[in-house]
């Protein structure tokens, strides 16, 4: 990132950042970015994402481009392609469903030990999606059952949220831009010392 | 796939656990068979459900109480209905094209094929009943008209029951086994029905009736105690073909399609499987197995038999054996897993020994612990995991497993034959000497065995000899040593000499006592004096040297001179030690 880049998000102008949505399949995350969307941009059908769609959008300070992976089994060796790319990491869980919370570990796991994202304080934001559905499991229980508390080098949030009705989306994204804020600011400071 | 960094425990992980433990359900209650369970989308969102026709307890005395169709949605039993008869098979098939498109249930239980669609009751197909006697169903009529009491009845029975080709009829089974004072009562209770003969449904399969499509219609294939295999027609449920086997067939797999070509592998009670094809009314192909089946499994274009005398085997379509491999226990259940995304299809087996194995052909590819033996299991799409495998245990736990997405499907390094076994031998050509020799054993046969054997037993003799006279010596293998060590040094030129014996008590603790050293040797050649030393106690570790002379009297020979360390109170000698005596140079 160049140094104009950086005084011109610091000086309030629009920067752009790279987001990979990653997660297994039918846990939300077209959903998600759907509602991330500003409401004129938003579609009303959501079919099962094949393969990827990138989309883009703004929000006050930041200018997201969203990389929604398909989740299904056979799609997932495509997400390590858009490592390198991405700047942060939206990890969408369906706190719904139990059963395949070992699988969302395994490629959790797998995504943290890939070369391109091991030794990168690349920010992750988890979203227990489905809140709604009964007997789903809390934010709390699913960190737990991903050992989160284990992730050391990385900053990382996790929020419960509902993706039809966008509650706990925004705390979220406020956390994200949180977190881009504070690397420039810390890089803004190095350079004054300079 | 990403290469890891290597030596990472992840990637050691990989390769020996491709499973995932998804969920473990300890008390389930699960009762059932491989052929109760099967996996199906009930309610059309794409998140597959467990159907398990499950058995009941058989535990608390009467079999077939609590006998349920359970519904399991991800960890959740979501459905729950009593079934009327103890079960003995469960398929999910499409029996129409109605969208959505949401398979029924079919449940055989005794001679009925119930289909549930909904998960409601819908249908109950029964088989066709069997031949009655003619003579049955004669004296019954008589009951009925009052012209026989139950004594005389149960007389004529038992005589027809003997007599008889065919077998007696449930309700004549039933009426011989009670007591004589509840007969009177049966009889007024059944008399007044027509009287069957029923069979009963053994296993059952579905058959895609005309395209190989996932959601292609299908119609139900029904073995019976009978003997007899039916395809049922879907929407009609009417029978469209039925087939003889020689036994009542116990396991099949059908694959193909009914309008275009199909095959019906039977494993039956008579310890064979039968191969059955569309246009035969009777097996086509028949392999005698060494021991009784207990599960049948079909993988591409082989037939994987799992036999009660601990052998997997695997088949052509045709019934001719590929190979056979030991496994270290019993099989408790069996199911085929293919996996289509990764064009992958194995076997899977569950042992008593508490294993999963996967097997592909004749190699391990892996073997996982289950806390208990699993006595059904079923591999497919389970919620929305295509890699799952169910599996029930013996204490009705529920077990749910999911493939790892990079979990290597590969067979082992160095599986198979060793590669010693295709190298050719260097087996030299037939020579002359070769002919002749063979020739003379041919002719002369006996002769060489007798030959050997009297040189057999003088290797005998020999070797008994040898052993007696190194018993005798006392120098033997046998001879007990003890902690006894011993050895001699002769010292001067002739005739006189004097010998001197270093002995060690090379016990760690113990002092022995009572040991004296005896010399034996050639009176015609030397004077020893004395020849008998009396030992001191002698302490452990310590070397004792005792003196004896020796003088040269006869002619300027070597000869050898025996020590013997004798013990008070022993016949044989503890030690024995040859001394060569040097030639006397002074003579
Ligand atoms: N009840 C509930 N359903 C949700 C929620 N988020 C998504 N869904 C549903 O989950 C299904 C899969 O969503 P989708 O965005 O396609 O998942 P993706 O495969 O991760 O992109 C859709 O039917 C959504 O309506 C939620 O928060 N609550
Ligand atoms: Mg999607």
């Amino acid at each position: 990132m160049g140094l104009f880049d950086k005084l011109a998000s610091w000086l309030g102008l629009k920067k752009e950042v790279n987001v990979l949505c990653l997660g297994l399949d039918n846990s939300g995350k077209t959903t998600i970015i759907n509602q991330l969307k500003p409401s004129n941009a938003q579609t009303q059908d959501i079919v099962p994402t094949i393969g990827f769609n990138i989309e883009k959008f703004k929000t006050s300070s930041l200018s997201f481009t969203v990389f929604d992976m398909s989740g299904q089994g056979r799609y997932r060796n495509l997400w390590e392609h858009y490592y390198k790319e991405g700047q942060a990491i939206i990890f969408v869980i369906d706190s719904a469903d139990k059963l395949r919370m070992v699988v969302a570990k395994e490629e959790l796991d797998t995504l943290l030990n890939h070369p391109d994202v091991k030794h990168r304080r690349i920010p992750i934001l988890f979203f227990a999606n489905k809140m709604d559905v009964r007997d789903s499991l809390s934010s709390v229980k699913v960190s737990q059952m991903l050992c989160l508390e284990n992730i050391k080098d990385k900053p990382w949030h996790i929020c419960a949220t509902n993706a039809l009705k966008g509650e706990g989306l925004q705390e979220g994204v406020d956390w994200l831009q949180g977190t881009r804020d504070l690397q420039d600011g810390l890089c803004l400071c190095y350079i004054f010392i300079i | 796939m990403y290469f890891i960094l290597s030596g990472s425990p992840i990637e050691i992980a990989f390769h020996f656990y491709p499973w995932l433990e998804a969920h473990s359900d300890p008390v389930a209650g699960l009762n059932t068979l491989s052929s109760c369970m099967d996996l199906a989308d009930l309610s059309g969102d794409g998140e597959n459900c467990l159907v398990v026709a499950d058995l009941g307890s058989s535990s608390s005395g009467s079999l077939g109480s609590g006998m349920k169709l359970k519904v399991f949605r991800g960890t959740s039993l979501v459905s729950e209905s009593s079934l009327l008869d103890l079960p003995s098979g469960l398929v999910a098939f499409f029996m129409d094209l109605n969208e959505p498109r949401v398979p029924a249930l079919a449940v055989a239980s005794g001679p009925c094929v119930y289909v549930y669609k909904n998960l409601r009751p819908y249908f109950k197909f029964t088989l066709p009943g069997l031949e009655v006697d003619p003579l049955e169903q004669e004296v019954w009529q008589q009951v009925r008209l009052g012209q026989i009491d139950t004594v005389a009845l149960k007389d004529l029975l038992e005589g027809i029951r003997t007599k008889s080709e065919l077998p007696l009829s449930q309700r004549s089974l039933r009426f011989l086994s009670l007591e004589p004072e509840n007969m009177e009562e049966f009889v007024m209770m059944h008399q007044g029905q027509p009287i069957r003969r029923q069979t009963v449904i053994t296993c059952m399969g579905t058959l895609k009736k005309s395209t190989a499509d996932e959601d292609g219609v299908s119609c139900l294939v029904i073995g019976t105690e009978s003997s007899e295999v039916y395809v049922l027609d879907p929407e009609a449920f009417i029978i469209l073909a039925k087939m003889c086997v020689p036994a009542p067939p116990v396991v099949m797999d059908v694959s193909g399609q009914f309008d275009v070509e199909f095959r019906i592998t039977v494993a039956c009670r008579d310890g064979a499987v039968y191969i059955l094809r569309r246009d035969y009314d009777k097996p086509k192909y028949c392999v005698e197995l060494s021991s009784h089946c207990v599960g049948l499994v079909r993988v591409g274009k082989t037939v994987v038999v799992g036999c009660s005398d601990q052998t997997l085997q695997g088949f052509t379509q045709k019934g001719k054996r590929l190979w056979s491999v030991p496994l270290p226990a019993p099989i408790t259940s069996m199911a085929p897993m293919r996996l289509s995304s990764r064009g992958f299809s194995g076997v899977l087996v569950a042992l008593a020994s508490c294993e999963l194995r996967l097997y592909q052909d004749q190699w391990v590819l892996n073997t996982q612990r289950t806390p208990e033996p699993v006595t059904a299991l079923t591999f497919g799409r389970y919620g929305r995991e295509d890699g799952t495998v169910v599996m029930a245990t013996q204490g009705g736990a529920m077990l749910v497993h999911i493939l790892r997405r990079t979990a290597s499907l590969q067979k082992p390094e160095g599986g198979g034959p060793p590669g010693a076994q295709s190298v050719r031998l260097n087996v030299p050509k037939k020579s002359q000497l070769f002919v002749d020799q063979t020739l003379r054993e041919r002719e002369q046969g006996p002769l060489m065995h007798r030959a050997f054997h009297r040189d057999l037993l003088r290797t005998r003799l020999r070797t008994a000899q040898a052993y007696s006279r190194a018993l005798e010596a006392s120098t033997g293998p046998s001879s007990e040593q003890g902690p006894v060590k011993l050895h001699a040094a002769v010292q001067g030129l002739g005739p006189n000499f004097r010998l001197t014996l270093y002995v060690v008590n090379a016990a760690a603790l113990r002092p022995i006592t009572g040991l004296s050293l005896c010399m034996l040797y050639d009176p015609a050649l030397y004077t020893v004096a004395p020849p008998l030393l009396r030992l001191p106690l002698l302490a452990p570790g310590l070397t004792y040297a005792l003196q004896t002379r020796v003088t040269c009297t006869g002619p300027a020979l070597c000869d050898v001179i025996k020590v013997c360390v004798l013990q008070e109170g022993r016949s044989a000698p503890l030690l024995t030690a040859h001394i060569n005596m040097p030639l006397p140079e002074a003579l």
